[in-house]
């Protein structure tokens, strides 16, 4: 799993240098909902998740520690 | 773990020194002007696998959580970030700790050691034979354990490089509640090439959390009368067997052992790799690897053996209907707490990929795979679609389906056996999966031209989600945030 992760984030790693973008043409992906991130306003909905479920992290929120959770 | 801090360090020396550049630059500031986010969430929920009483029993739960997040421009480069926060949780589950507070289904059992614990409600409390006898796991009663705050803090220093293609952060958090105290730290780099279309970060977490145990009441009590079930919190109160016939043959396993090992420490490290695909679309890939080590099972959590006679307090009537919701007077002493190993390695990979479609729809995605070496495996897929229908109001329908394995130490009531090392009955590391859809608007004024004293109103967002699980446990939650910026 952890090999297959690497060699597909090397390739991409590679092709990204095939691509630009320019500044002036970001104007779509600044957008705030492109965000790749979860939005500050669903914080809590992330917490309660890490509380009642067996998986977190690799989304930005808690991955452990910091609360008597999971 | 040494060879991680080692690769770590590596990398920022690496990459601080890769982004020098001689050449003066126009910059921008990071952050224009202080800006204020205030969050609250309403979250309930209830189900019938309550893990304080082994598996079953009342899950109600409310809470209510609010926080202040301020972000300060300390120079063109430089944010410091304060976040301050806190939830308050009412819970039928967490207040059966102690299941006999107001009942008396523990006879004249009162707490009466006067100490500053679970049962302080008991130490006040002068025994009452008219009492009605309600506990049982469907009922809240009304220790201590019924309820708590979380509060916490976290500060965060970030400084940007004056071409703004390299990013450093370090934080500092503490929280606390009622059984529970973190101190963490961290910190991370961001660095962007190709243009910025291509953003790569790393980054590591720390937590030192420590637990002040609270046992279940019975538990407790044993320990503190070394088994003498004529003395203390026992004193004429009645045991009875699954027969209904008074016994003295109650005795937790191997005497009921303390926790030894009230840290819990949990150290972090992950990696980000983001990429513009085109003028319209981009995606990220995370991934996350977690050692957690300490007392990793909740001291609160009742465990009970198939392969061990069954103890009770209350009404003998009601012990062949235990099971049942429509119990409200007979509680199971514990056999055991939930006993997990002091060891455990996570491993998240997550990616998101967002597409803008139009002026009108965003299509933003997420797919998360989790492992860990306690035998939970997990997906999880997120689909948002931002409706833009105005200027100012944007609409954001959800959906999120998620699926996990069972835990290897996860066994419903009464299916563990006493010969097991590790055992817990929590449902929340059984196997399961859940939908939850969610709604929700956002009104911006990119101008901030409404204002509080000095501070501008930027956007408002209001969510709700809906969550089912497969099983009987459900819930919903209410955010609402107010963005500010300062004049």
């Amino acid at each position: 799993m952890i090999k297959n992760i690497v060699v597909f984030g090397v390739i991409l790693f590679f092709y990204s240098s095939c691509v630009a973008v320019k500044e002036y043409e970001k104007i779509n992906i600044n957008d705030p909902d492109m965000v790749l991130a979860q939005k500050k306003a669903d914080k809590f909905k992330t917490n309660f998740h890490v509380y009642r479920e067996a998986a977190s992290g690799a989304n930005g929120g808690k991955s452990g520690g910091g609360c008597g959770c999971n | 773990m040494k060879k991680i801090i080692f690769v770590i360090a590596f990398f920022f020396f690496a990459i601080s020194h890769a982004q020098e550049d001689k050449t003066k630059v126009y910059k921008k500031r990071v952050l224009e002007t202080t800006e204020v986010d205030f969050l609250s969430s309403y979250y309930s929920q209830d189900g019938e696998n309550a893990s304080v009483t082994g598996g079953i029993g009342n899950e109600h739960l409310t809470d209510f959580a609010s926080s202040i997040t301020i972000s300060l421009p300390l120079n063109a480069d430089d944010v410091l970030t304060i976040d301050a926060g806190f939830s308050a949780y009412t819970s039928a589950s967490s207040s059966n700790g102690n299941p006999f507070d107001t009942t008396g289904a523990s006879g004249n059992g009162y707490d009466d050691d006067d100490d500053d614990d679970d049962d302080e409600y008991d130490d006040k409390r002068k025994y009452n034979a008219q009492d009605p006898i309600i506990g049982s796991p469907w009922v809240a009663s009304s220790g201590a354990s019924k309820s708590d705050v979380w509060s916490t803090v976290t500060a965060d220093y970030s400084h940007s490089s004056d071409d703004r293609n390299f990013n450093w952060n370090s934080n500092v958090s503490f929280s606390a509640e009622y059984d529970y105290i973190s101190f963490g730290f961290g910190g991370g780099v961001l660095k962007q090439f190709n243009e910025k279309n291509t953003t790569i970060g790393l980054s590591g977490n720390a937590f030192f959390d420590t637990w002040n145990p609270v046992y279940p009441t019975e538990l407790k009590s044993f320990k503190q009368v070394n088994g003498n079930l004529n003395q203390g919190f026992f004193t004429g109160v009645t045991i009875l067997d699954q027969n209904g016939n008074a016994s003295s043959g109650w005795n937790p396993l191997n005497n009921f052992q303390l926790i030894n090992d009230k840290s819990r420490n949990s150290y972090s490290a992950s990696l980000s790799f983001s990429q513009i695909l085109s003028k319209n679309a981009q995606f990220s890939l995370f991934i996350d690897f977690v050692k957690q080590q300490g007392w990793l099972g909740n001291p609160l959590q009742r465990v009970y053996f198939r392969d061990v006679s069954n103890y009770f307090i209350g009404n003998a009537n009601s012990i062949n209907n235990y099971t049942s919701l429509g119990n409200s007077d007979v509680f199971q002493l514990a056999d055991d707490i939930e006993r997990l190993p002091n060891s455990r390695v996570k491993i998240p990979f997550g990616m998101r990929f967002n597409y803008y479609i139009n002026e009108i729809f965003v299509v933003r995605t997420y797919y998360r795979y989790y492992s860990d070496d306690w035998g939970v495996q997990s997906h999880t897929a997120n689909i948002e679609v931002p409706i833009k229908i105005s200027d100012k109001f944007t609409l954001y329908p959800s959906y999120r389906y998620y699926t996990q394995t069972a835990a290897d130490y996860f066994a419903p009531y009464e299916q563990h056996l006493s010969t097991e090392k590790y055992y817990t009955s929590d449902f929340d590391l059984s196997q399961f999966n859940s939908n939850q859809f969610g709604f929700g608007f956002s009104y911006t004024d990119i101008f901030a031209k409404s204002h509080v004293w000095k501070l501008g109103l930027k956007s408002i967002d209001l969510k709700y989600y809906n969550y089912k699980r497969n099983t009987s446990f459900n819930s919903s939650i209410l955010n609402v945030g107010f963005k500010f910026v300062m004049d």
